[in-house]
């Protein structure tokens, strides 16, 4: 099983690459196994998340890429019958572990969806809500600032300024994911996981969020599950193959697209299965 | 129908015959469908033809004018409540028609008027003591009898032996008609008394109040507990099989006899608990349980419907399983949630069997203050109507009737306003 500590993170020639040096590892997978009730989803994973970077998780439908998203922020615990094993350990302290809250967590690791899911609120109280639950502001004028800041690291700011008080759910799909992840980094977190967030966009809103998450990298740690390798070329540094919930290879980026080490990757990244 | 041109490109000739086919096909289920709901409106027309035909006369009211003349002799001003006021309405009525003599003759004169204007006169007279002494002319109600026959239910033209008001009667009516006498007034009785046997005097307040607590008490044990039942077995409840039972129980449950659930009121509330009989309280308590299923099942439903892609992005934020529940599910569950509890509140409004159970039909003629009051509801006062000999209480029974539609109605509304308001706050 291949781990990231024995590649070395260097400046790339990738265009979303910036030059990092030695990034550290935020999250850190050990063993990591999912049973959903008799079915296994996930075997042994051991996969690293370094920090400040995008890492994108490609592999077939059905090979357990999302369920490895799920686990970093928790959400399987939704499941009833979904059960969770092995460590993963977030600034190494493993979130597994049932004393740790996973409201907070989650207030540190955020999370886009596949299919935008704004509030059916308004666009304003789509941004807010995060920081009102968590109580992270003083006042109104504070909460304010924290939604016209997200809005505009998330680019959607000189769109919607005018109409902050309309529905959220009026927005064109791609302004719609954007108000999602303007949402998830109005609560500050470190990280934000990506479902495949721009599956349900048209090629110029997928362009707007893949720009936006090149703007993102600078600030929060990204994972990002994607069913399109250009995409996953495109944004991130890193790429994690996935294959009937396994890893099986993990890497640079260009290294997985340019000189796969499995012929399994081999295989997918070139259309033959998947 | 408009017709359908050919496509350049024709298929076949076998496309075609199919082609034509689906449209007659499409054309007939359309027609079916019309007339399903066309014979619908029509059953909901002759219901209500037949009954605001039958019961609008119940709104007005037969009345006379009579002098009465309050002789200080007959009343004591410090003990008015004890005066023979009968005496005094009556010796007013032989005075309009001195020729009427004999017993039996006089006593169907006096029968002309209600026997509520002695209690009439009596509260007049109370309230205003300075009258005595003095002639009032006073507004009282005639006897049902004189009142069907005014209406035209009871018709003059009959033979004498196939009506219930005589000939006699019938001139008596006649002259005090040509006097300028009667009047038909908006029958207010009717609004503003409770049960009597009398059905000039009987009124529907008293079970329109009886069902009003019998209501709200329902809503108040229902709703709550039928929304916290509902939330937990949807959103907290792990999914094993002692959850699944429970499920079936209230599925089964929404499909018992209601007049079971009377029985067990009878059973648990007043024998073993010893509640009052006939009283709203006890009534709301065995309406709540025929209710809660029905409040249960439709607010899971509602829950169901609210789609999980908001639960996950509330989690996702890191909102709590409360909070998740409190801004975001709830609020979008509540119209569907308030349309299940209206149904169950409008089946509850209908309901008498259980009712039967714990004493509540009952001819009870105060009006009930609270709902510890013994009352009865308006669907068993149709009932009690309905079964009446009394010609008049026919109208009656179907004025009842329409203020329970009338009811029905308001409570529809309300709920219709109450859900369109959640629905713009979301």
């Amino acid at each position: 099983m291949m781990t990231s500590q024995n590649t070395e993170p260097q400046a790339k020639t990738h265009p979303a690459s910036v030059s990092v040096a030695e990034p550290t590892n935020k999250f850190v997978s050990k063993n990591v196994t999912v049973h959903y009730g008799e079915k296994q989803a996930l075997v042994d994973i051991n996969l690293d998340v370094p920090e400040k970077q995008v890492t994108a998780l490609i592999g077939p439908s059905g090979c357990g890429k999302s369920t490895y998203l799920r686990c970093l922020n928790r959400m399987n615990d939704i499941i009833d019958s979904c059960v969770v094993g092995g460590e993963i350990l977030l600034d190494g302290v493993n979130i597994n572990d049932p004393k740790i809250d996973a409201v907070q967590l989650r207030a540190q690791v955020g999370m886009v969806f596949q299919k935008p899911n704004p509030f059916p609120k308004s666009i304003y109280d789509n941004v807010s809500y995060g920081p009102k639950i968590h109580g992270t502001v003083a006042d109104n004028r504070g909460l304010d600032e924290v939604v016209e800041s997200s809005l505009r690291r998330a680019s959607l700011w000189e769109e919607v300024k005018d109409r902050l008080h309309e529905p959220g759910t009026g927005l064109s799909g791609g302004q719609q994911q954007r108000l999602c992840i303007a949402r998830a980094i109005a609560v500050e977190p470190q990280v934000i996981l990506m479902d495949e967030p721009c599956s349900a966009l048209d090629p110029i809103a997928t362009a707007k969020i893949e720009e936006l998450i090149n703007e993102l990298m600078q600030n929060y740690t990204i994972v990002i599950v994607t069913h399109s390798m250009q995409q996953a070329a495109r944004v991130s540094q890193r790429t994690a193959f996935f294959h009937l919930g396994k890893v099986v290879e993990i890497g640079d980026t260009e290294q997985i697209f340019t000189n796969p080490k499995d012929e399994r990757t081999q295989g997918y990244i070139t259309g033959r299965f998947g | 129908m408009t017709e359908h041109i050919s496509l350049p490109v024709q298929a076949s000739q076998t496309g075609a015959a199919r082609l034509k086919m689906r449209h007659a096909a499409e054309r007939r289920f359309r027609i079916y469908g019309l007339a399903a709901v066309l014979f619908g409106l029509g059953c909901i027309a002759t219901l209500f033809i037949t009954i605001v035909s039958g019961g609008y006369s119940t709104f007005t009211q037969t009345v006379m004018n009579i002098e009465l003349d309050l002789d200080r002799e007959l009343i004591d001003p410090k003990n008015i409540s004890e005066t023979d006021f009968r005496k005094i309405v009556r010796t007013s009525i032989y005075e309009l028609f001195p020729e009427v003599s004999g017993r039996r003759d006089k006593r169907k004169l006096a029968n002309i008027v209600s026997p509520g204007a002695e209690y009439q006169l009596r509260d007049h007279v109370i309230a205003n003591p300075d009258l005595i002494g003095t002639i009032i002319t006073l507004q009282v109600p005639m006897s049902d009898d004189i009142d069907q026959l005014s209406k035209g239910v009871i018709r003059a033209d009959l033979d004498e032996s196939e009506r219930r008001v005589s000939d006699l009667e019938i001139t008596w009516f006649n002259a005090l008609r040509e006097q300028g006498r009667v009047e038909t007034v908006f029958n207010t009785t009717f609004f503003s008394a409770g049960d009597s046997r009398d059905p000039e005097l009987a009124g529907i307040l008293g079970a329109a109040l009886g069902s009003f607590y019998t209501l709200l008490v329902t809503l108040l044990l229902s709703f709550p507990i039928g929304v916290a039942s509902a939330i937990y077995l949807e959103e907290f409840a792990p999914k094993n099989r002692f959850t699944q039972i429970i499920e079936i129980n209230i599925n089964n449950l929404a499909a018992v006899p209601s007049i079971v659930f009377g029985l067990l009121g009878l059973a648990v509330f007043l024998n073993f608990f010893g509640l009052p009989r006939s009283a709203p309280l006890v009534g709301g308590m065995v309406l709540a349980l025929m209710t809660l299923p029905t409040i249960i099942i439709a607010g899971r439903a509602a829950l169901k419907s609210v789609p999980p892609s908001i639960r996950q992005a509330a989690i996702g934020l890191g909102a709590s399983p409360m909070q998740t529940l409190m801004h975001h599910t709830l609020p979008l569950a509540m119209p569907g949630m308030l349309t299940g509890t209206i149904i169950g509140m409008a089946q509850a409004l209908g309901e008498t069997a259980p009712l039967l159970m714990i004493g509540m039909v009952a001819f009870i003629v105060d009006i009930p203050a609270s709902v510890m009051d013994p009352a009865t509801v308006m669907p068993v006062q149709i009932y009690l109507w309905s079964d009446s000999p009394e010609r008049a209480f026919v109208e009656r029974t179907s004025g009842a009737i329409l203020v329970l539609l009338a009811f029905l109605i308001t409570m529809n509304a309300l709920a219709v306003v109450l859900r369109k308001k959640f629905e713009q706050k979301w």
